[in-house]
């Protein structure tokens, strides 16, 4: 690739790497989501790792939590602290002109994209199977900060999707089909982008 | 853990391992796709460059992991400055945290890819905590 080419880079939810990083009982792969990596390399995206914010927040040992538990201002600033660090090679991405997209992790209190986990009286000792806890349209706390740095910096949204590994049962093959889908939009707004840059 | 798949197991790469870049002539090890049949978790390394905020935020994490019954090994990648793990800075920032450093792997572009994919792959399977530590975590 010449130096100059813009390049596509997938910003990736840190687990999609590494599901030790995942609340305990809730990693589905021994290591990386290869589904995920697989899609985004075919397609030729870079990979851009995502810190985790709950694993250095509250530990490897901690339990699951909602969007409510995780929405405090300490965690926020925790939070601001890890999109502080990742921000200038986002920057760096965006002001070349890359083409950066976001694969967070759907149902995720921290990660998630089009969806998080909620349960606003949730507390106290951790009952599964029996806690119940509802899916709500709504970033987690980790992805509206990151979003938040990216705007402080005068940088663009970031189109984003996420992999629906929290929904509760997990489904494969859905998440497969949604990010295809998205992937497949994405290349399609591409190329009407540079259709619109040809025309005279 | 009940249902739970994870390896337990985790590297740390540099961002020229996690995007190989094509070169002429000369096939590059897959090195994600090892650590993947490996069963192995990847914690990215930054570019060249300073970036220590985000070193110090990597370290926290290694320092979770290690002080929880994760195995952590680092792969490097020879020809690059640090052979791109940061080592320099890295290393203190994991030793302020009373981290023992991990074992360091170093790729060679220039030898046979598969001849490399094999010497990491016997690596990865070879390497782990003692057992009487996993004992202790990995219920």
């Amino acid at each position: 690739m010449e130096p100059n080419t813009p390049r596509k880079v997938a910003l990736v939810a840190n687990c999609l790497l590494n599901q030790n990083a995942k609340v305990c009982e809730g990693a589905r792969y021994r290591g990386l989501v290869s589904p995920v990596v697989e899609a985004l390399r075919s397609r030729g995206y870079q990979l851009l790792q995502l810190p985790c914010p709950e694993l250095a927040f509250a530990g490897a040992r901690r339990w699951w939590a909602v969007y409510e538990q995780y929405d405090t201002p300490a965690y926020r600033a925790h939070c601001r602290r890890l999109a502080q660090a990742i921000a200038p090679l986002i920057e760096r991405h965006l002001r070349d002109g890359d083409e950066v997209i976001l694969i967070g992790l759907d149902g995720s209190p921290s990660t998630g994209v089009r969806f998080t986990s909620s349960k606003p009286d949730w507390g106290g000792r951790p009952n599964r199977p029996q806690d119940d806890w509802e899916i709500v349209p709504r970033r987690g706390v980790w992805i509206e900060e990151l979003e938040a740095e990216l705007a402080r910096r005068g940088l663009p949204p970031v189109p984003a999707t996420g992999w629906a590994l929290d929904m509760g049962r997990f489904d494969e093959a859905g998440s497969r089909r949604d990010l295809e889908e998205f992937l497949d939009s994405r290349e399609a707004a591409a190329g009407s982008r540079s259709e619109d840059s040809a025309a005279p | 853990m009940n249902g739970d798949l994870r390896g337990w197991r985790i590297a740390l790469v540099p961002e020229k391992l996690v995007n190989p870049q094509p070169r002429a002539g000369a096939a590059m090890l897959d090195v994600l796709g090892v650590l993947e049949a490996s069963g192995y978790g990847v914690l990215q390394l930054p570019p060249l460059g300073e970036h220590r905020l985000l070193l110090a935020v990597i370290a926290d994490q290694v320092a979770e992991y290690a002080h929880h019954g994760y195995a952590v090994v680092a792969i490097g990648m020879r020809g690059e400055p640090g052979d791109g793990l940061h080592w320099r800075r890295l290393a203190p920032l994991l030793r302020h945290r009373g981290v023992a450093l991990p074992p360091r792997h170093i790729i060679r572009p220039d030898v046979d890819a598969a001849l490399e994919g094999q010497r990491l792959t016997k690596l990865l399977a070879s390497y782990d905590l003692p057992v009487a530590e996993q004992q202790r975590w990995r219920l």
